[in-house]
């Protein structure tokens, strides 16, 4: 009998030291994408900007719902039209010990948007900007015309020490040597494909974190990394596929983390080319292309089944789209709702526009960028094929989808015609995917970088123009509703499908404040006790 | 007098070639079963459009609102799914008909043009020499010398996705195979008297080498065909796993595979093992038939 208390006391002795994580304990997570680099002004992607969040700190911050908060600024306020005024933060120290001035930030702002071979430039947050040092811890930026977006700006920009002198290269930051921020987090070792190592940085000036040190480990695959949750191998995963879902509200193990993205997933399809390579009359002749006819946009939309899309290809982990961004965010009009089922509405308005039979039709879309994406394409491929648009779906790696969507046709055009994309505004606001989806392209002002069906209306170019130089907030939402109605609501620029939610999974007692801009963030994984 | 010298003493009185390949195949009840299995197989692949309940290849028939339906789950028009249905909601017997025709199509046509690529250059090498058979040979152990798998993954890198893209990947890694073992034995036959006589009676190139040589290294041949076939389908069910075979919309069976792994974790097992069987099957069927040939072809094993 006192044996076997003594094995009860031994068992509740070994259930309380169970966690073996706690408060300043290591945090193992798995990721399903790592950074291309640690330089954090190489490349503006996803991965990338979570990782340098970690140990770089930037002006402006940005809570879970994407609201600013103060960083290595304290406050900043417009000065004049078109000039902001930033205060600095005093006292800070870099992780070498060095201290934090108005000089690292010019620093910063004159490298970032010149980093040699950037696939995707940081440029446009610092273009058309001019920076000015007023004292030590005060700078002004100024630009042409007023500015309103300034301050969300400066949130996308990491800040680095100027001591790491203006020959530093993304290699000395990959190796460790120029990696050397604010953050909360201090940089140790990154291995590529296998982990990312970070250290609890003791002078941070702002609340210290849970953890001492956090561990990333790349787990690519999603049963993979849901495996080796469930293994125990990580404490905590980012991207839970939604199939997976509710196998894991059922383990008692394990804790889920749900939030709304502000990515829309929408179908850009080709508006100005007469002949579009990938849309044929039936049998494969060649046709004028349908999707200039807004009837034929409009009847696309009624086509596709949205509560199927959400119900059974996302789980129900989605909310069906009718804008730009989802309830609750900047700039959505009430006036726009999800365009409802109606396949009948669809042929009729394809035979309106002369289509009665309808046309050929090949989908583009990545298989590795957004949840379920490739499953996506397929299932707006039946429903299309159902109306009588037979379409058939080809889908590729990002690494290819991106160039050959945004440039692979001739004279660097859009190869596609009828593509499925996703846009995560960052500002949190839908100035972001109005200018870069539905302004009209025009490289050289850096409208409509991201516009693949060239979609294009004076009208709509307008209000977004107006939009983004009017400072007052009121009637900035009125500009940006207007320009949505028309940009989606009359000319069905882009065809909004569905916003993403995300899901990340810790074990039990690890909770997460889940993001709207789906960033991995260690200091966001708290434990119970 | 056992049974089986009886039996061959019957098969002495009309004896032919064939009868006795025959006859000798059929010894063994594993092959026998093995064959006939293969041709259920290939009848299942031949007629997929007849069998079949529906066509999992016209969207128009695929609906997502049946994804992932347990085996026998009924859909709302009350067809009943069998096997359950994948992601997509495509039926899973039409699927695996269909995977099972393409895997098939695929397997054999690589290995027919291979064979005859690598059997031209193979003879050719053995009945001329010399520099001729150094060079090609060369080129067969530098073809060797990479994994297939890998040759084939950067061949359908550069080509893209599509049936015929996967035929010229499975060829270019198979011909040398067929080259290697047809210069082989064509090497020892080349030295026998019957090859010397047909010289003599100064015949032509062609001649000797296709009438003459090739019908003695045909043993040899036909077991390496079955093996390279079973090869083929496993290196295209791979190749398409991996994601970069087939389109999606066109599954055979790797992609189906491939596509119900992710689902593994939910216990959504039909979706992956019901094509993994059907894989397995057609696999391990050819490559028995292929074991007894081996047997009953080898003269070293001949009773």
């Amino acid at each position: 009998m006192q044996f076997r208390n003594l094995l009860i006391g031994c068992a509740v002795a070994a259930l309380a030291a169970a966690p073996a994580w706690g408060q300043g304990g290591t945090l193992t997570v798995g990721l399903k994408a790592e950074p291309s680099s640690i330089d954090p002004h190489y490349h503006n992607l996803g991965p990338n900007n979570s990782m340098a969040a970690h140990y770089f700190s930037r002006l402006v911050e940005q809570d879970d719902k994407l609201r600013l908060l103060p960083g290595l600024a304290v406050s900043w306020k417009p000065v004049g039209d078109t000039t902001w005024e930033f205060k600095l933060r005093e006292g800070v120290k870099f992780h070498d010990g060095s201290d934090f001035n108005a000089d690292d930030v010019l620093f910063t702002f004159e490298r970032a948007p010149n980093v040699p071979n950037s696939p995707s430039s940081f440029g446009t947050y610092l273009k058309g900007k001019s920076f000015a040092k007023v004292d030590d811890y005060t700078i002004h930026i100024s630009t042409e015309r007023p500015y309103p977006l300034m301050p969300v700006d400066m949130a996308a920009v990491p800040i680095i020490s100027s001591d790491v002198g203006a020959e530093v290269g993304t290699a000395d930051f990959n190796s460790g040597k120029a990696a050397i921020g604010t953050g909360p987090y201090r940089f140790v070792e990154w291995v590529p494909g296998d982990r990312l190592v970070i250290e609890r940085n003791e002078d941070y000036f702002d609340a210290k974190p849970e953890w001492e040190k956090i561990v990333f480990k790349p787990i690519k695959s999603g049963p993979a990394r849901v495996a080796a949750l469930l293994a125990g191998d990580v404490d905590f995963i980012d991207n839970v596929p939604p199939i997976d879902i509710p196998r894991l509200k059922g383990d008692e193990n394990v804790q889920l983390s749900q939030g709304v993205s502000s990515r829309v997933i929408y179908l850009h399809m080709d508006q100005y080319r007469e002949n579009s390579p990938f849309v044929k009359a039936n049998g494969g002749g060649d046709i004028k292309n349908p999707l200039l006819d807004v009837r034929v946009r409009k009847a696309i939309s009624k086509a596709l089944d949205r509560d199927a899309i959400v119900d059974r290809v996302m789980e129900g982990v989605a909310i069906k789209a009718g804008q730009l961004l989802p309830e609750g965010f900047f700039g959505v009009t009430p006036n726009l709702q999800p365009e409802p089922y109606d396949p009948e509405g669809a042929k009729a308005l394809l035979a309106e526009a002369g289509y009665p039979d309808g046309f050929e039709l090949t989908i583009h879309g990545p298989n590795d960028r957004y949840i379920n994406d490739a499953k996506i394409c397929e299932a707006v491929a039946q429903m299309l094929t159902r109306v009588g648009i037979r379409t058939a779906v080809e889908t590729m790696p990002k690494a290819v989808y991106f160039r050959r969507a945004s440039r692979g046709g001739p004279d660097n055009s859009p190869e596609f015609s009828f593509i499925l994309v996703g846009w995560g505004s960052g500002t949190g606001e839908s100035s972001s995917p109005l200018r870069s989806l539905l302004h009209t392209y025009d490289k050289d002002r850096g409208f409509g970088a991201s516009n693949r069906g060239r979609h294009s209306d004076a009208e709509v170019d307008k209000l977004i123009e107006d939009a983004l130089a009017t400072v007052d907030d009121d009637a900035r939402l009125k500009l940006l509703q207007g320009a949505t109605e028309l940009a989606i609501g009359r000319n069905q620029g882009i065809i909004p499908t569905h916003y993403q939610v995300n899901t990340w999974a810790g074990k039990k007692g690890l909770s997460y404040t889940a993001r709207a801009d789906e960033r991995t963030i260690a200091m966001g994984v708290t434990s119970d006790k | 007098m056992s049974a089986r010298t009886e039996r061959r003493a019957q098969a002495v009185a009309v004896e032919t070639p064939f009868r006795r390949f025959a006859s000798d195949f059929f010894e063994s009840r594993i092959a026998t079963a093995a064959l006939a299995v293969f041709a259920v197989i290939a009848f299942i692949a031949l007629f997929a459009p007849w069998i079949a309940p529906t066509d999992p290849y016209d969207l128009a028939q695929v609906s997502v609102l049946d994804s992932h339906m347990p085996p026998g789950a009924e859909a709302f028009d009350g067809r009943v799914f069998w096997l359950g249905t994948d992601g997509a909601g495509r039926d899973l017997v039409s699927a695996i008909c269909y995977g099972l025709r393409i895997s098939l199509g695929v397997g054999v046509m690589s290995g027919v043009i291979a064979m005859a690529i690598g059997c031209a250059v193979g003879l050719a090498a053995a009945y001329f020499g010399g520099r001729v058979d150094t060079l090609i040979m060369r080129i067969v152990d530098i073809q060797l010398s990479f994994p297939s798998i890998l040759v084939a993954l950067v061949l359908l890198a550069v080509l893209g996705k599509g049936v015929d893209k996967i035929l010229i990947a499975l060829v270019t890694v198979q011909w040398a195979y067929y080259a290697r073992t047809v210069r082989a034995s064509a090497l020892v036959e080349r030295s026998k008297e019957y090859i010397d006589a047909a010289s003599c009676l100064a015949l032509g190139h062609r001649r000797i080498l296709f009438r003459h040589l090739l019908p003695n290294c045909m043993p040899p041949l036909i077991v390496v065909v079955t093996v390279q076939t079973a090869h083929a389908i496993a290196l295209e069910a791979t190749l398409s796993f991996l994601g970069i075979g087939l389109p999606i919309t066109e599954p055979s069976l790797g992609l189906l595979i491939a596509n119900g792994f992710e689902y593994m974790l939910s216990m959504k097992y039909w979706i992956s093992v019901y094509p993994g069987v059907a894989l397995l099957v057609t696999i391990v069927s050819i490559n028995l038939v292929g074991d007894q040939l081996r047997d009953v072809l080898n003269p070293r094993l001949q009773k």
